[in-house]
């Protein structure tokens, strides 16, 4: 039997799991945590589809443009269309495994209204809808863990590819029980490890989504895309703890921003951009909040309480929990914060990278949100991307190549023990805090070469020390040994944002203000031994 | 502040006290002192010794995921919803979940939950609506963290040998009531696993941070 080497189990790994066990794969699913400690759960406002009985004059089509125009055209058009084209399918697909989705009296999901969008093709649940997914999913994946046809092997972190002359053979993956690395041979590796938040500190994600998985892989020759394109969401509210995200639902059910001038309240989106002002995509609103330089409130305090206790209630809760804000009542103060990462993992259609056998899906892989993602978006392509991948994966021959990496695990093993024998007690943690630091304030929503170029500075010498530290035994080997990845992707990343000199979407040059039409192609970056190459994907060739 | 960390390194090695001085923001969470513990400064324990820094589980740090769930001044809490201002005690002290093996100092290995699901075949398979129109109760019972807290103060549940504690019996309800055709067999599980033994304390409730009303799902179990 095929088996399949799966990183990461949130919704998209746990959507590929499924799907590869539906087609007679075995599915090997990695990952520190359980599933309900992902991000996923995370997700809050809901999933797009145009389903049968859609809004008038509503279409797959309709869906298709608002994706490109929202992601500025770098979406590319046979991608995106496969990705609307099944959303009603996976609609169908939640329902059939028993997702809680919010009906109407007849049973149909209700569809709520999403920024950047031309009609209300937000299914959702609650506004917990990432939560409600995962259950399912997870009730679905214990289905076929029962039969054998998935396995979990949990206290497990990603260590690097086990890669020879283009291709994949499987992972070495560190075991927190034993201390060790351990060759894992399969078929086909799937990444699912989500985007890079904490190369950014606590924004609203998780910690566990650090983008080491990507980092590594780029120094090992997969190709990166559309890194500088990271989305601030214009609506969270800071905590003690973190910036909390306050769900893109408040918005559309209505809920207005305004700041206060001359004590009078300023609705300065919809003096700006009329009624659907408050509704504009996430780019935009960020950049307009931004600017207005003033504390910015979000309201929706004129929805009937139990309207929002039946709709809201989570955003009520962190609301009342974290600030002591009563949201029946009175206004929340919100500010942008970084979100979610349109750049990612080069893949093609199928979701294979530069890498033969190595896959990747959900939010580290880039593929159909181009500059800017809609809401509504991520989930569905989450579960998508899981499942073509999966296909793929199923349909194809098992080469029965086999490589031996015996060497390589007993090279890496003994660099691991080296570092982990150190009597010193220097935190990564430190460097990763600095790290935060730089690309807050160096990558923010508004850039600029110079400043970029502080960026780039202060994370060269964060490389130049990072193998020079001694580490601190005391903690979790992964923090040590990963720290060089994750300096890598963030240089990365940067390095895209110097080298895009325009602006468009989530990228926003202040020293380059306009879209230019010659530069409206994907930015590639690949990596060899310790030097970036940037390109244009002028030949489209991921779209194939 | 002082803080009082039963700490052990490893799963076979002896448990510990340890303690350290806190002398960060005042409006933070547990898990926000954990963190100002660790990576504040080098960590070293009251008397100024060095140490080592403090395992503990965490992902999402606003009560979604479960990770940090812990006991808290003997009270079993999620570490980032419990604000330092809340606790009547001038001292805090801090233990790993106690019905759990502990894998490195707060950090527990929750694996029984999910395998104790598994064995039981609590699976949904086809949404085949009971009828009964409780979508709110099943909404919540979706949101079920699995974090163990209603285990950890269940007077029945011991280690998940033969019963399987409030999760399984809400997961019970949540697959008869999304799945009808599964209602006998699942009633067989609940019975054997939840039903039989549990002497209805409920304490389950008071402290589920997802507020799920197993009453709720018990009652309806029975009607089954």
């Amino acid at each position: 039997m095929k088996k399949v080497l799966i990183i990461g189990s949130g919704i998209s790994g746990l959507s590929c799991a499924i799907k590869c066990a539906e087609n007679g794969v075995y599915a090997l699913l990695i990952s520190p945590f359980p599933s309900e400690r992902s991000q996923s759960v995370m997700a809050a406002g809901g999933i797009n589809a145009v389903l049968s009985d859609c809004d008038n004059g509503d279409s797959v089509e309709c869906h298709i443009e608002d994706t490109l125009k929202g992601g500025s055209y770098l979406g590319g058009k046979k991608s995106v269309s496969g990705l609307c084209s099944r959303g009603e399918e996976i609609i169908k697909y939640l329902e059939r495994i028993g997702t809680v989705f919010s009906t109407d009296s007849s049973g149909r999901p209700i569809r709520r209204a999403f920024g950047g969008q031309s009609h209300k093709r937000t299914c959702f649940c609650g506004s917990s809808t990432g939560k409600q997914i995962v259950s399912a999913l997870i009730m679905e994946a214990r289905r076929y863990e029962a039969k054998g046809l998935i396995k979990r092997r949990l206290w497990s972190d990603f260590h690097s590819a086990l890669i020879h002359d283009g291709r994949c053979f499987g992972a070495l993956l560190f075991g927190e029980g034993t201390g060790r690395l351990e060759a894992v041979y399969a078929d086909a590796v799937v990444i699912a490890a989500g985007g890079q938040n904490s190369v950014f500190g606590k924004t609203t994600g998780s910690t566990q989504c650090d983008g080491y998985v990507s980092g590594k892989l780029f120094m090992q020759g997969v190709e990166l895309k559309n890194l500088e394109f990271i989305q601030y969401h214009p609506t969270t509210i800071e905590t003690p703890q973190k910036k909390m995200l306050i769900s893109e639902a408040v918005r559309g059910e209505g809920g207005r921003l305004f700041y206060n001038e001359n004590g009078r309240r300023v609705y300065f989106l919809e003096d700006k951009y009329g009624s659907r002002g408050n509704l504009m995509t996430r780019d935009v609103l960020s950049r307009e909040i931004a600017a207005a330089k003033k504390e910015v409130f979000l309201d929706i305090s004129f929805l009937e309480k139990k309207e929002i206790d039946r709709r809201l209630p989570e955003v009520r809760d962190i609301c009342k929990k974290y600030r002591g804000i009563d949201i029946s009542a009175e206004a929340i103060p919100v500010s942008p914060s970084v979100h979610f990462f349109m750049g990612g993992i080069a893949v093609h259609m199928n979701h294979e990278t530069n890498i033969k056998n190595l896959f990747a899906v959900g939010e580290c892989a880039s593929m159909y949100h181009g500059a800017n993602r809609l809401g509504g978006n991520s989930l569905l392509a989450a579960i998508y991307s899981g499942w073509v991948a999966a296909e793929d994966i199923a349909g194809k021959e098992s080469s029965g190549k086999a490589e031996n990496f015996t060497e390589t695990e007993e090279k890496e093993n003994a660099a691991l023990k080296s570092r982990m024998t150190t009597k010193s007690n220097f935190p990564v943690m430190y460097i990763r805090d600095m790290l935060a630091g730089t690309m807050c304030s160096k990558l923010g929503i508004v850039r600029d070469e110079a400043t970029l170029g502080e960026g780039l500075a202060d994370i060269d010498y964060y490389l130049s020390v990072a193998e020079k530290i001694n580490y601190d035994a005391s903690v979790l080997p992964y923090f040590n040994y990963s720290l060089t990845g994750i300096l890598t992707l963030s240089k990365a990343i940067i390095t895209c944002a110097v080298n895009r000199k325009e602006s468009r979407g989530a990228h926003f040059r202040s020293d380059h203000p306009e879209s230019r039409d010659e530069l409206c192609y994907s930015s590639i970056i690949s990596y060899n031994n310790g030097s970036f190459s940037f390109r244009l994907d002028k030949e489209h060739e991921y779209e194939s | 502040m002082k803080v009082k960390i039963l700490r052990q390194q490893a799963p076979d090695t002896e448990p510990y006290w340890e303690t350290f001085s806190y002398d960060g923001p005042q409006d933070n969470t547990v898990a926000g002192i954990l963190d100002y513990l660790n990576y504040n400064d080098d960590i070293t324990d009251i008397n100024g010794n060095k140490t080592s820094r403090i395992g503990w589980e965490c992902s999402c740090l606003q009560g979604m995921c479960g990770g940090c769930a812990m006991v808290i001044n003997d009270e079993p809490s999620l570490a980032c919803e419990t604000f330092l201002r809340d606790l009547e005690s001038s001292e805090l002290i801090i233990q790993p979940l106690k019905k759990f093996p502990v894998v490195h100092d707060l950090v527990v290995d929750r694996s029984v939950i999910h395998e104790n699901l598994m064995k039981s075949d609590i699976f949904i398979g086809e949404f085949i609506p009971s009828g009964v129109k409780d979508n709110e109760h099943q909404y919540s019972l979706a949101k079920c963290l699995k974090c163990g807290l209603c285990l950890e103060v269940c007077p029945n549940y011991v280690n998940g040998k033969t019963f399987f504690g409030a999760l399984f019996a809400n997961d019970c309800y949540l697959v008869t009531a999304r799945n009808n055709a599964r209602r006998k067999e699942i009633k067989k599980a609940y019975n054997e696993h939840f039903g039989k033994d549990c002497s209805k304390s409920l304490s389950c409730m008071d402290i589920c941070p997802m507020k799920i009303q197993t009453i709720a799902s018990i009652a309806k179990m029975n009607k089954i």
